[in-house]
């Protein structure tokens, strides 16, 4: 089976026209940041967090007003998959369980008639959440800087700053998409976000250095041709694997954002915005940062020496 | 296929080997089902026939994290302030008020406590020694001291956490120092939160007590054995397990003449498995594998009445190691009531002793303390008494003389290590580990099961999906692919159980990413095999060529991944790192099955002249 035959589209040519394209994504998506936000989790914002399961089904009004009495008037309440299962959250501090404690108490006399169990709890001192926030900048940092080294050590300078152009975007929009559909999903921040980041990062990566590798090989190959037609060539040479391998990755992100469960679902959904930014950033803006950069240093930019 | 012997007998040994590893989890879900299946008697039954089979397979097995199966993580530091507080000596209102600065400070700065103290007490011109150390120390030498003093706190924080740990009975409770001064605690499956949190802050209690007069013990033992052969008798069953669990028929000789193993185990449950210590007939050594076993005798209503009100049975602390590595506790019989608290001791203090270069430790105690001590000391000399910290003996030494003037030295350790750790339990007594809580994580059990159940499905769906897709795009190559991609799996599973790594969420998820990985890079290939072919390449040349022309893209896309794996690894915790592990893990083993294991499949297809393989 083959879904693509020999293609020759001019990607370079229209390069400009997606530029515009991503910049409104990302515009959109900034006000979005601006306006709306995005949810800090409880591993940046520190506080107590606790997801309980009830027995029948509550209305969130309920357990605000049971929240209200206790003076924790400004916790985070949202529902955490079903009805049944009810997320509280509070920058509140205190010594040991304190917080959590007075939490569980509320609900109980608050429902007396709807026991629920614990899900989970977490409680993060306000030390432990600088931290975990400065690490978590710290390997977002450290991952885009040992990328940019390694593309500029395998292939050149300008390719690495094309890679880490591509990854920006990728970054960009998909932190945008996260504020937008937050809601939608419980798409806070947490460690494992962060983990979802640095994923899509390294797969966005992948496909752009397949490209930049099938570049350098044709390079040896046609000496005089034009980059701008060196690119295209390349681009479409590589177009079936890039889609059919984006392809299987977006099937099995779906999977698991339709029936990975609740926890995984903001990993899932950041890493399925990723793996379609990243295919496209692969294509559209990678390669045509290198081809800009060239254009404007006048000089034949080629991969090898 | 002579060709490829060598490569074939590489693919062999490294599925054999993965299966190898993989063996005790398999045995470890087994035995668990089973047990699962099985009420009340049985189950004890079940468990006590097994033990051993039980314990090592699920000490081999791959791990599942908190997230997966429940249980609580708990984050502790040493509060250097609170601990120092406790050291000063002669405090007044302007020592307080100075802490109460310092103290406000800590809350914004990132400063260690003593460099904090230090220049608080340089800007009110006051010397440190006021209240720390002795009057003719200079302030270096004092700041010095107070950065030792907590440098130690956190190690005896680790013991006196760790110790409690153990005798709360938590299976596979993990332990871990964090940077300078903090604690990770893992407790697996545990979610009573306020028992925890008293198991890990409370005040360690250090006692002196004295062991019983050996006869005695020994004359306890025996009806303690007495009790449980006549329950054993009643319930025919137990014997044969206890029978069956010893496993031998050496003949033993005893008072009552010979008799084989399986009727001394019958006769006498109790001492087939606590092994009275001939050099010290009071005290009973036990293999670590019967520990659990006599644990549960012991709080039996019927043996507990025949143990005398004043008496109590004490483990050590650290197994003994005897010849052929096997581990033994100690079980002491000692007087319920303590001779004496641990309050009294000031100082203790590990080193070698000059004269013999033997390991001894020194135990200095007050004014009070040094009273009692000269009096309990004399009145027992040549008998033992057993130091016990949170119910745990760690050293039960032989009183030589009457020790006066509150300075005892205790020797026959071992080593300087042996040492060391009853310097910090005696010092665990007097002088606590203030620790808090900075953060804490717990997951409830049905969470986890839902997690499993969740990540399972979802993995078993992408996966099917996945190979449906390749076999039906790529055809014969698709179904090689597919071969690769089980193969990959089963790699990266065994090399996670090598490693006794920890399956988390996150982890799964990178599973199911490395799924995708491996996929990838036989996409490479294939597309390129069939450029290859368009250009009128024989088939075997195109495979050739594409497997070669792949290659670089294949590597250099791997490893940005893998460098993002490298970093996550590094900065993230817990569940993320298993995540990052995963990923690692998952694209050697994608390289390997993907890139070399197919080679080998097509050379073979593509052997006999005339052979066809399809790309699709």
């Amino acid at each position: 089976m083959r879904l693509f035959g020999k293609t020759n589209i001019d990607f370079m040519g229209r390069r400009r026209m997606w530029y515009m394209v991503s910049a409104t994504v990302i515009l959109i998506g900034m006000v979005s940041l601006i306006t709306k936000g995005i949810d800090l989790g409880i591993d940046f914002l520190g506080g107590t967090e606790l997801i309980v399961q009830f027995t029948h089904d509550v209305q969130i009004g309920d357990v605000r007003s049971a929240m209200d009495k206790i003076g924790f008037g400004k916790a985070e309440i949202k529902t955490f998959g079903s009805s049944r299962d009810i997320l509280v959250r509070t920058v509140e501090q205190g010594e040991g369980t304190f917080v959590a404690d007075k939490i569980r108490g509320a609900l109980k006399e608050h429902f007396p008639t709807n026991p629920y169990s614990v899900l989970k709890e977490d409680k993060i001192g306000p030390k432990i959440g600088r931290e975990l926030r400065q690490n978590a900048l710290y390997a977002v940092i450290a991952s885009l800087v040992a990328i940019w080294i390694y593309v500029a050590f395998r292939f050149k300078f300008a390719y690495g700053a094309g890679a880490v152009i591509a990854l920006f975007h990728d970054v960009l929009v998909t932190l945008g998409l996260i504020s937008i559909f937050d809601g939608v999903f419980n798409l806070e921040i947490s460690q494992n976000m962060v983990a979802a980041f640095l994923t899509l990062v390294g797969l966005s990566v992948n496909d752009t250095v397949v490209i930049f590798d099938r570049m350098r090989e044709n390079q040896k190959i046609f000496r005089t041709m034009p980059l701008k037609e060196l690119m295209n060539k390349s681009l479409n040479e590589t177009l079936s694997r890039t889609i059919i391998t984006s392809g299987t990755i977006f099937i099995v992100l779906v999977v698991l954002l339709v029936f990975g469960g609740e926890v995984t679902r903001g990993f899932a959904f950041a890493l399925t915005v990723g793996i379609i930014t990243g295919t496209y950033s692969s294509i559209y803006l990678a390669s045509a940062a290198v081809l800009e950069w060239a254009e404007r240093s006048q000089k034949k930019t080629q991969l090898i020496d | 296929m002579r060709k490829y012997r060598t490569k074939l007998i590489v693919i062999a040994a490294a599925v054999l080997l993965a299966l190898y590893f993989l063996y005790p989890t398999y045995k470890d879900y087994t035995l668990h089902s089973q047990m699962k299946s099985l009420r009340g008697a049985d189950s004890v039954q079940f468990v006590e026939k097994n033990e051993q089979e039980i314990r090592e397979n699920r000490a081999k097995r791959i791990k599942l994290g908190l997230d997966l199966q429940g249980g609580m993580r708990v984050v502790l530091e040493v509060n250097v302030l609170k601990l120092i507080e406790g050291l000063g000596k002669n405090k007044d209102e302007v020592f307080t008020r100075i802490m109460n600065d310092v103290r406000e400070e800590t809350k914004r700065s990132e400063e260690s406590p003593v460099i904090i103290i230090r220049r608080k007490f340089e800007q009110e011109q006051i010397r440190m020694s006021r209240y720390f150390g002795s009057l003719r120390d200079d302030n270096d030498k004092v700041a010095g001291m107070l950065e030792d003093e907590a440098k130690k706190a956190i190690d005896r924080a680790i013991e006196i956490v760790g110790n409690r740990v153990d005798q709360y009975g938590v299976s596979e409770p993990s332990i871990q120092k964090l940077g300078g001064s903090r604690i990770n605690v893992e407790l697996p499956g545990v979610s009573k939160e306020a028992e925890v949190r008293q198991l890990l802050q409370g005040t360690a209690l250090l006692e002196f007590k004295l062991l019983k007069d050996p006869e005695i013990a020994y004359r306890v033992m025996e009806s303690v054995d007495r009790t449980l052969a006549a329950t054993a008798a009643a319930d025919s069953s137990d014997t044969s397990a206890v029978a069956a669990a010893t496993g031998d028929t050496t003949k033993i000789t005893t008072p009552e003449g010979e008799m084989n193993a399986e009727q001394f185990a019958k006769k006498h449950p109790f001492f087939t498995v606590a092994l009275v210590n001939p050099q010290y007939p009071g005290e009973a050594m036990v293999a670590e594998e019967n520990r659990e076993k006599i644990r549960r005798w012991l709080e039996r209503a019927d043996v507990v009445r025949t143990i005398p009100d004043d008496m109590q049975f004490v483990w050590s602390a650290k197994p003994r190691i005897l010849e052929g590595g096997k581990k033994f506790f100690t079980l002491f019989p000692v007087k319920a009531t303590p001779e004496l608290t641990g309050g009294v001791i000031v100082n203790a203090r590990a080193t070698l002793d000059p004269g013999f270069n033997q390991p001894i430790v020194t135990m200095e105690m007050n004014s009070d303390g040094a009273r009692d001590w000269a009096r309990i000391t004399g009145a027992n000399i040549n008998k033992r008494i057993a130091i016990v910290l949170d119910n745990a003996v760690f050293s039960a030494p032989v009183v030589r003389g009457k020790i006066t003037g509150g300075s005892s030295q205790i020797e026959g350790m071992d080593n300087l290590e042996e040492a060391r750790l009853l310097e910090i339990v005696l010092k665990a007594g007097a002088l606590p580990a203030p620790v808090d809580i900075i953060e804490q994580r717990s997951v409830g059990p049905s969470l986890g099961e839902d997690s499993i159940r969740n990540g399972i499905f979802s993995s078993v769906l992408a996966t099917l999906l996945t190979i449906l897709f390749m076999a039906v795009y790529y055809r014969t190559g698709g179904l090689v692919a597919n071969v690769a991609v089980v193969f990959c799996l089963l790699f990266l599973m065994a090399v996670l159980a090598a490693f006794q790594g920890t399956l988390t969420l996150p982890g799964i998820a990178g599973i199911i990413l490395t799924l995708a990985v491996a996929v990838d890079a036989n996409v490479l290939i294939y597309e390129r095999i069939r450029e290859e072919q368009a250009t009128g390449k024989t088939l075997r040349a195109a495979i050739d060529a594409g497997y070669e022309k792949a290659f670089t893209a294949i590597f250099d896309s791997n490893l940005t991944t893998f460098i993002s794996g490298v970093i996550l690894f590094q900065f993230g915790s817990g569940p993320i790192q298993g995540f990052a592990l995963t990923l690692m893990i998952g694209i050697v083993a994608s390289m390997f099955s993907a890139i070399f294991i197919t080679r080998v499949i097509f050379n073979m297809l593509t052997d006999r002249p005339g052979a066809t393989v399809s790309f699709g």
